[in-house]
């Protein structure tokens, strides 16, 4: 069974990101360490663990920057076949709604039976990827996998909605996203990351996916550090003084009781 | 402009808060720019659907049959498609709820629309329509312009009052259903046990951290969210110890909640938890640790042993709450 990945390259979990003051929209990259986007972790270890059962190939798709290759080798290293790199600035900048146009245009060709991606973009904080790229591929969608079965020309994917699990049902191919609890992604072994610098990370260019001309539906105008939470009360008596002056600001400055 | 459509998303009890909270939205940019505003409903009752005009909505599109009584992306997003193609809508709002946040996207893609999602501000009187939302696991805000001519937006719950209800019944337009080619269906939901209340929908939030010690420590907490009402959340270090479900994780790897109140037991605060609470109006920490980073952050900070000082304050805030 063959399963295209989607992959993104983003700042490390422990990052302080700062705006840019220079280029409006854009965060400081100087000092920043890069990582595979922690929820692609697990899209990752699925599609790998479903290869090695079923047989095919896994293969990355992302769209970012000449850095990403940094990402896209760890991936390789934990068991992908090759990669495909798509840098051109206009699909870097892209909202997320032209990117999974081109993400769908990269992944036809390769005809996956499975379209996998991490829950959220942490970097843009999108949740939408999967389901775009399915729209674009006219292919189901399932978003926010805890536990995906595939089966005899279906997947079975259960996902988490407020107050209940959904078991959800979907004709293959499908594109689903992929949350924490799906699985424990593996870490690469020393073998494994040597033998990764030989496989392939293909690029493609945008004039040949014949995507040329691409009009912007979002922009990013400003980035700008939330508000400061100024600073607070501190109590440390005897825990019953300290919870009777709790309970007075709970009632009377946040007026929750 | 054209007209605003609301995506109105039912629960077992009724209108979704997070509905009723668009629903405000949806007035306001109606009342500011003159638009024509209207809801979509699936699945619910005629009654439940006039029902809407509550919300201040005069016009409700229906979608009703067997193709909408669970939800499915491919045909809710057919339907909302169609209501807002009657309307001649070109904004498109709704709460970004577990299945908000996936018909957004659906919507999106197929009405190649600018998506915004989980936003949390708009730029009232702006034009393109421009809405702030958090990114970078919210460590930063985005002012974002929205310049093509079809938009969705998702709002993050609890950040938008929902107004007042009004009296008012909506006129009901139903949607012809053709059989959609749903290729991905809904087989069952597995209901939670108990009625715990989400995280994202909850106005209060006591959570609990590596310094909850275990399970049996949980109890504490969920016992403080009784009292008050509210949810139980966690930090990732609880979930990953296997103390409570992920479910109830907040943070840059669980939920992003912007509640009325946060109370962060045993939690130290790091970046990544920050950034899943760090826009709640008002925070209080109860840690030993008077270093701990959550400190800095918190609006009252209990330095002290949660064990002593949390069963204290539940029987404080039980007489508060009894007396009103």
């Amino acid at each position: 069974m063959n399963i295209a990945v989607i992959l993104r390259q983003v700042p490390d979990t422990e990052a302080v990101v700062q705006p840019d003051a220079a280029r409006p929209g854009s965060i400081q990259e100087a000092e920043l360490k890069f990582v595979l986007n922690p929820f692609d972790e697990y899209a990752v270890e699925e599609a790998v663990k479903i290869t090695e059962k079923a047989g095919g190939d896994a293969v990355g798709f992302c769209i970012g920057p000449d850095r990403s290759e940094a990402a896209i080798r760890g991936a390789l290293a934990v068991g992908l076949r090759r990669a495909v790199l798509i840098t051109d600035a206009a699909a870097v900048e892209a909202d997320v709604v032209t990117q999974g146009r081109i993400l769908a245009a990269a992944i036809k060709g390769f005809a996956p039976e499975l379209i996998l991606c991490g829950r959220e973009l942490i970097d843009t904080s999108d949740d939408a990827m999967a389901a775009v790229v399915a729209h674009f591929l006219d292919i189901p969608h399932v978003l926010e996998a805890v536990k995906i079965e595939v089966d005899g020309g279906k997947a079975t994917v259960t996902r988490e909605v407020e107050g209940a699990d959904l078991e959800i049902e979907a004709r293959l191919p499908v594109a689903v996203s992929c949350c924490k609890g799906l699985n424990e992604p593996r870490y690469p072994k020393i073998l494994d990351i040597k033998r990764s610098r030989t496989k392939e990370i293909k690029r493609l260019t945008l004039a040949e996916l014949g995507l040329e001309s691409l009009p912007a539906k979002s922009r990013v105008v400003e980035l700008r550090l939330p508000p400061a939470r100024p600073k607070g009360i501190r109590v440390d008596g005897e825990p019953a003084v300290a919870a009777g002056q709790a309970a007075e600001w709970l009632s009377k400055t946040a007026k929750v009781v | 402009m054209g007209g605003i459509l609301v995506w109105a998303e039912t629960s077992k009890d009724g209108m979704r808060k997070a509905t009723r909270e668009a629903a405000a939205v949806g007035l306001k940019l109606a009342e500011q720019t003159g638009a024509p505003l209207a809801a979509v409903v699936c699945g619910a009752t005629p009654e439940a659907a006039a029902g809407l005009g509550r919300l201040g909505f005069s016009k409700v599109y229906a979608a009703a049959g067997p193709a909408f009584e669970k939800y499915s992306s491919e045909a809710y997003a057919a339907a909302v498609a169609d209501a807002g193609a009657r309307m001649g809508a070109d904004v498109f709002l709704m709460g970004a709820t577990a299945l908000g946040r996936d018909l957004s996207a659906s919507l999106a893609a197929r009405l190649d629309a600018a998506l915004a999602t989980d936003v949390t501000d708009i730029q009232w009187g702006k034009t393109p329509l421009t809405v702030i939302r958090p990114v970078y696991s919210s460590k930063l805000l985005a002012v974002t312009e929205l310049a093509a001519e079809r938009k969705v937006l998702s709002l993050r719950p609890n950040v938008f009052h929902a107004g007042a209800e009004r009296e008012q019944t909506a006129q009901v337009e139903p949607l012809p259903c053709e059989a959609a080619n749903i290729r991905a269906q809904v087989l069952r939901a597995i209901e939670d046990a108990g009625d715990a209340l989400d995280v994202t929908e909850a106005d209060i939030i006591v959570s609990g951290g590596r310094g909850v010690g275990g399970p049996d420590g949980f109890k504490l907490i969920a016992d403080l969210a009784q009292t008050l009402r509210g949810a139980v959340g966690a930090s990732r270090a609880a979930v990953d110890a296997g103390w409570i479900h992920y479910n109830h994780q907040v943070g840059q790897t669980g939920k992003a909640v912007s509640p009325v109140l946060y109370i962060a037991c045993g939690i130290s605060g790091a970046i990544q938890h920050f950034a899943g609470m760090g826009s709640s109006k008002f925070i209080m920490a109860v840690n030993k640790d008077k270093d701990a980073p959550i400190m800095e952050k918190a609006d009252f900070c209990i330095v002290g042993d949660l064990f002593k000082v949390l069963p204290i304050l539940k029987e404080e805030l039980a007489k508060v709450v009894k007396t009103n």
